[in-house]
């Protein structure tokens, strides 16, 4: 049985979106700026998948920005509303953010910004009252993911705003909705966030497409210069076969899931077969837990070793995030949670995808547990 | 005329009745090499001559990694009898260039009426006149020209030097221990580099290493096969081994252990492989398995000798060497590797021969997880 559990690594994309994605290549293949109807018809198609966006926002206005993935939005987001304007004031970021966050902010202190950290808790949560004691006249910008894509703890955002308009209003509020989007609500008008950005293949859709969605108070400078596509925000021929493909798989993701208890079910397997399991993150029963992350730490046994043998068993899996597990160092979301080492360096993360099976949840967790059983006994001493 | 790239070699120069043999060996080296660029190689005079290729720069750069290639040329070969249309062409080969010069003639067929020292001066009194920007320089000129006089007169003025060293096959074939490190692809090198042929022997302890450390082993034998011309490697399953040496031996021991039964299977593959000998890319003190007397202890079980041309170099060498050769880079890359999955909290770095035995005599017969990680290994020609 083969069993796909590193759904926030990258997904599937699903049929529909591929048949999209074909269709836009070979009969939509037209440029959107250019005159004739049949590029208008691809102009109308790329306004569509901008309104479905608005719509899973809840955003009545705001622009979208098709971009090149999630972390050109992100950085789009953060360099966009900095550069070009006044030098000076804080850049405040939580210590778990993406890299394509982490590594944008950072990249605003060689501008004149000064970039500092939101820490922790445990559990992975920012600390409200940090947060406030950090909050000043001089913040410009404050970036907090909706879900952290290790861990899936699911960042309490309506408050970090409601605190923002108490403490510095003019601060924008950017949004890294990469993990959160469609899975978990954010009305981002309602709640008073400027920005938010998202990528289609964590939803099911091709690699190569993202999104910014910006509210009224940003004003964006392009940090792309060309033929001024995008309203002069994002120069470049849009990516019509990526931007059909990420409408396909909006439309077509479920509404109801049962994500939530199937992950459920697999810690619960796992705890029952494996007692010292530890959780890295909130509680996974919690509603500050993502439905589809479940972060576990299966000391003594190293999170690589896990991840192999969970591969010879079919079983797919992540060790922290993709994107830092080639560069050989400590997660640092972990890290900023205060985890001990042994722990970090036995974590492995489950991410579900909404068309799994209770079966292959079964088989995980048994894969799982017999993999530990073998393992524990011949680690590093 | 035509332009056609001479290769030039080093030490087999030296050999007496033998250099047929070495030359001939070279030959067919130079041959693999030029293979996939259509060109047809030619020995003659002492050089070998590279003609029709498709791609010249690419075929230069393939020749540089032929080891017992002194220097590559790419030249132009004309009729020698008008020679002023030899001293049109140097001149066009001058185009471009700055500075410096100087014209090196070598007469090889003494029939012709100009000397050496004729040449040189004529050619380049001739250069000077219409390049007044140039100057010449005999001590250390910025280009030479060179102008050699043989059936044809050949022109060139870039060289670019070989990697030296002897054909590969002219002193026989020995098994590297190829783990991923820095170390071994540069052991392994240099050994190729004396003339002789590789195969690798790499262990493999899914699932504490996965399809990725694989993967740059066999990346970093690829960029060694590019100098040696073809790489079997063997890829050892050697979990269940160092399963069972953790199991029953003092952990202090497990290291020097493992290192033990890795030389053991290498030693029989290499008899498989007809392979003389093992090399390793060992340095006296690096790690606790390398100190004097664990190596003394790792050499007791082998029967041939081992080779271990890093022996004396510091890691920095080793390092700037792997960058030379093109290696350092994927060797970086952050995968486990076999050899640091158990790595003890101290390992013996004075490990004493019958202590070692004892604690082996722990583990029991191993014979059939020996066979099993020799008949099982996978083996991969690139």
């Amino acid at each position: 049985m083969k069993v796909y559990l590193d759904n926030s690594a990258t997904t599937r994309p699903g049929d529909q979106a591929i048949e999209a994605m074909r269709s836009a290549m070979t009969d939509g293949y037209f440029n959107p700026s250019a005159l004739y109807a049949p590029a208008l018809a691809a102009e109308k198609d790329m306004d569509r998948c901008r309104e479905q966006i608005r719509a899973v926002l809840h955003a009545a206005q705001g622009q979208v920005t098709f971009t090149s993935g999630g972390t050109e939005a992100d950085n789009l987001a953060i360099a966009g509303s900095l550069l070009g304007r006044r030098p000076g004031g804080k850049v405040l970021y939580t210590a778990g953010e993406h890299p394509a966050v982490l590594e944008s902010c950072k990249a605003m202190a060689d501008q004149g910004f000064e970039a500092v950290p939101i820490p922790l808790g445990p559990d992975g949560l920012l600390d409200l009252q940090q947060l406030d004691s950090l909050l000043s006249k001089d913040t410009r910008l404050i970036c907090v993911m909706q879900v952290n894509n290790e861990t899936g703890a699911i960042q309490p955002l309506e408050a970090v705003a409601k605190l923002r308009d108490r403490r510095c209003p003019q601060a924008l509020l950017h949004v890294d909705g990469v993990q959160g989007f469609l899975r978990h609500h954010c009305p981002v008008q309602l709640w008073g966030i400027d920005s938010y950005a998202l990528s289609a293949h964590k939803i099911h859709g091709p690699k190569g497409v993202g999104a910014l969605w910006t509210g009224s108070r940003v004003r964006l400078t392009p940090i792309l210069h060309g033929g001024g596509q995008e309203q002069g925000i994002r120069s470049g021929t849009e990516n019509t076969p990526g931007i059909a493909g990420l409408s396909a798989a909006i439309a077509a993701y479920p509404a109801h899931h049962d994500m939530r208890a199937l992950k459920l079910r697999l810690y619960e397997r796992i705890r029952a077969g494996i007692p010292g399991v530890s959780i890295n993150g909130p509680a996974p029963e919690g509603a500050d837990a993502a439905d589809h992350i479940l972060n576990l730490s299966f000391a003594p046994v190293r999170a690589e070793t896990m991840l192999h043998a969970l591969e010879a068993e079919g079983v797919y899996v992540g060790n922290g995030s993709a994107c830092s597990s080639r560069k050989g160092r400590h997660s640092h979301v972990l890290t900023a949670m205060g985890l001990p080492a042994a722990r970090i360096e036995s974590a492995i993360r489950f991410s579900l995808a909404p068309d799994l099976h209770m079966e292959q949840i079964d088989y995980a967790a048994q894969a799982v547990i017999r993999s530990y059983g073998l393992l524990k006994a011949y680690t590093r001493r | 005329m035509r332009e056609l790239i001479m290769v030039r070699y080093g030490e087999i120069y030296l050999k007496g009745l033998n250099r047929p043999y070495f030359q001939n060996l070279l030959l067919s080296r130079v041959k693999n090499a030029v293979k996939p660029f259509g060109g047809q190689t030619v020995l003659h005079d002492s050089r070998i001559y590279v003609r029709g290729m498709t791609d010249v720069e690419a075929c230069i750069q393939a020749l540089t990694r032929v080891f017992g290639v002194h220097s590559v040329c790419p030249a132009i070969e004309m009729g020698k009898d008008d020679f002023e249309a030899i001293c049109q062409q140097a001149l066009h080969l001058m185009e471009g260039l700055e500075g410096t010069f100087k014209v090196y003639a070598r007469r090889a067929d003494k029939r012709y009426p100009m000397d050496s020292p004729m040449i040189n001066a004529q050619l380049g009194g001739y250069i000077l006149s219409r390049r007044p920007d140039l100057r010449v320089d005999i001590r250390t000129p910025d280009h030479a020209l060179n102008v050699e006089i043989r059936d044809y007169a050949y022109l060139y003025v870039r060289v670019y030097p070989g990697p030296g060293g002897m054909p590969v096959g002219s002193n026989g074939r020995a098994a590297l221990l190829l783990s991923g490190g820095i170390d071994s692809p540069v052991a392994g090198y240099m050994i190729a580099k004396r003339g002789v042929s590789l195969c690798a022997v790499h262990f493999h302890s899914f699932p504490y290493t996965g399809e990725r450390s694989k993967q740059k082993v066999l990346d970093l034998a690829r960029i060694l096969s590019g100098y040696c011309g073809g790489m079997r490697v063997y890829v050892v399953p050697f979990t269940e081994l160092q399963m069972r040496i953790h199991e029953q031996c003092p952990e202090d021991y497990t290291t020097l252990i493992m290192r033990r039964y890795m030389m053991r299977i290498a030693q029989r593959i290499a008899q498989k492989e007809r392979a003389q000998a093992l090399i390793t890319g060992e340095s006296i003190g690096q790690v606790a398995s390398q100190t004097m007397s664990a190596l003394a202890c790792t050499d007791q079980v082998v029967a041939g000798p081992v080779f271990r041309p890093l022996i004396g170099f510091d890691k920095s060498e080793i390092i700037a060497y792997a960058e030379r050769i093109g290696t350092y880079e994927t060797s970086c890359l952050p995968y486990e590797d076999c050899c640091t999955v158990f790595t003890p909290r101290h390992p013996v770095t004075q490990p004493k021969p019958d202590k070692t035995e004892q604690a082996e005599q722990k583990m029991g017969d191993v014979e059939a997880l020996m066979e099993a990680a020799v008949e099982n290994a996978e083996v991969i020609d690139l």
